[in-house]
């Protein structure tokens, strides 16, 4: 086709496959991608630059608003760095609850992702079959950190929360309950051919091309390489529990979804491992306010991959310096080479399929200081945003809702 | 598999440059000091090529005063993470773009660029990230001397104090 006939298409801002924002410009020749610019940094709002004018303990809360789905592993990054810096060792207890948590993150992260990508390719039963799933992991985390996100586990020196016999016990249920949903994904995703013939071959990512990009997490895993911090570099306790790390060798959309099915498995054994073997004791060692002089370079395997934090102390009780390298930042470099030569229909999975998130990207934060702290109820945070609206000239009352349409 | 001791010293063998100028953080973890950008261009190559660093998981940038820096996370198949750091006065902040070699380093070569104010030569064509359209130029946030309370977010435009101003903090 004559270069004259090609089409530019701009897939965003605005919810390119996800509800988040990223603008990918393709240039179509006919159905084809011949070339793709990838736009990225919708979301950035000056974190790093706010970690430089707050101490130690604010910036944790901070860094745990980065991103909604995997905010413990970024506390978990920057408090274990931290804690190298001042030269402190958590509690043993302490160190089994960073990993629960964690891997309970990763189940919802999974799930999630599981739900998101049948969305993207039409199957909405397993779409609402893995976010009820993920409703009862979310329960856990509610009931452990007291939110469904960003459940406030770690402080420097340890956890701020213990887990207790009864809670113990709730873990391991959902485990249970949950074990036999993932197994029946598993044998989905292994014999259901409509869901192979929609994702194989798509999004095609070689082990070689995957190391050049600088692909990690499940992206890299299902390229045959098995890159995975909590093995390559093990942190908290992962050096004592037996695990596998995944890996699939279709170096496709396909591929990636098997290893976040299988790594839910992985992530359920792990918590019963935890769960069975983490000792009595303290959950929190004293930390100092002032961090001495120095630098560390900090890694985690968030479930969407290594997630780096580099942080530079200067001997007071702020940062000189807080780096976030998120998985998803990582991955973006990928995507282009992902995307050429595919159809513009397999764009919104191929996308999808890196499980980006455009927060951690861009490591978002909205800071409103100045304001009075206050707890919102559901009937109150209702009536705030009614009035929210007022003030700008809308009045939600005033609006005329059309009659119900009756369909049957 | 190589120690990170190993590495340090094969490396000072090859550049007398780097004695005494690389050292273990801990395990896994191997740091430099800074280098100047001829030293850093000389020791690159060695160490992507011959040395097994032939990923490159990021790039910081940081405020050292007078000088830029750019601390390179390169990490080889055992997973061991070498901090190669580079420096470039303020007043001239040239450095090369790795994102040939490197292609993981793009965006984050942009983000020298829009943050620190960098000069990435051999960068390709591309659109600036992460600032938004419109950022007024000269303004590079991630210096230290850029205070957020000067910036008027409506506006888009940063106005320090006059006696700030005369230090030209954060312009160029």
């Amino acid at each position: 086709m004559s270069e004259y006939n090609r089409v530019v298409i701009p897939i965003g801002p605005q919810h390119p496959s996800l509800k988040e924002p990223g603008c990918f410009t393709v240039t179509l020749d006919g159905e084809k991608i011949v070339d793709v610019v990838v736009g990225i940094g919708y979301n950035h709002r000056g974190l790093e630059k706010a970690c430089e004018s707050r101490n130690y303990i604010q910036i944790i809360y901070l860094l745990e608003r980065i991103c909604g789905i995997c905010s413990h592993t970024h506390t978990t990054a920057f408090c274990q760095g931290v804690e190298e810096l001042a030269g402190i060792s958590i509690p043993r207890r302490a160190a089994y609850i960073r990993v629960i948590v964690a891997e309970i993150e990763r189940l919802h992260s999974h799930l999630l992702w599981l739900g998101v990508a049948a969305h993207e390719i039409g199957f909405d039963t397993m779409f609402m079959y893995a976010w009820r799933d993920r409703e009862a992991v979310l329960d856990i985390l509610a009931a452990v950190g007291g939110n469904r996100v960003n459940y406030g586990i770690n402080t420097i020196g340890g956890v701020r929360r213990d887990i207790d016999d009864s809670l113990r016990q709730d873990i391991l249920k959902m485990t249970d309950a949950l074990q036999e949903q993932v197994k029946y994904y598993q044998e989905l995703a292994l014999t259901e051919t409509t869901l192979a013939a929609r994702l194989a071959g798509i999004g095609k990512l070689s082990g070689e091309d995957a190391l050049k990009y600088g692909a990690v997490g499940p992206v890299i895993r299902a390229s045959g390489i098995d890159f995975d911090i909590r093995a390559v570099d093990p942190y908290a306790v992962y050096a004592e529990i037996p695990f596998k790390v995944i890996t699939d060798t279709h170096a496709d959309v396909f591929g990636r979804t098997v290893v976040r099915i299988l790594e839910l498995l992985e992530s359920i054994e792990i918590i019963r491992f935890c769960i069975k073997n983490m000792p009595d004791g303290d959950i929190v060692t004293k930390a100092p306010r002032r961090i001495p002089a120095g630098e560390v370079i900090s890694r985690t395997e968030a479930p969407r991959g290594e997630d780096i934090h580099y942080i530079r102390s200067n001997g007071t009780e702020r940062p000189d310096r807080v780096r976030v390298r998120a998985p998803s930042e990582a991955n973006w470099h990928a995507m282009r080479h992902m995307l050429l030569g595919q159809y513009l229909a397999d764009a919104p999975i191929t996308i999808a399929a890196i499980d980006p998130c455009f927060s951690c990207t861009d490591r978002a934060i909205v800071i409103n200081s100045g304001r009075e702290t206050e707890l919102m109820d559901w009937p109150r945070l209702r009536q705030y945003s009614i009035d929210w609206y007022k003030k700008r000239g809308i009045d939600v009352a005033s609006i005329k809702i059309p009659e119900r349409r009756m369909y049957f | 598999m190589q120690t990170e001791e190993a590495i340090i010293h094969k490396l000072a063998e090859k550049f007398s440059i780097l004695k005494d100028k690389l050292y273990v953080q801990r395990s896994k973890r191997i740091i430099s000091e800074f280098l100047t950008r001829e030293e850093f261009e000389q020791v690159l190559p060695y160490l992507r090529d011959k040395m097994g660093f032939y990923r490159a998981s990021h790039v910081v940038g940081t405020d050292e005063g007078e000088d830029l820096g750019f601390i390179y996370l390169l990490t080889n198949d055992e997973g061991i993470i070498l901090a190669l750091k580079e420096k470039a006065p303020k007043s001239d902040p040239k450095i090369s773009s790795l994102s040939g070699d490197y292609p993981s380093l793009e965006f984050h070569e942009r983000e020298l660029v829009s943050l620190f104010g960098a000069e990435v030569e051999g960068l390709p064509a591309g659109p600036s990230y992460p600032l938004p359209d419109g950022w007024p130029e000269g303004n590079y946030p991630l210096r230290k001397e850029w205070n957020p309370e000067y910036f008027d977010q409506n506006t888009m435009t940063y106005n320090p104090p006059i006696d700030d101003k005369e230090k030209e903090g954060g312009k160029k």
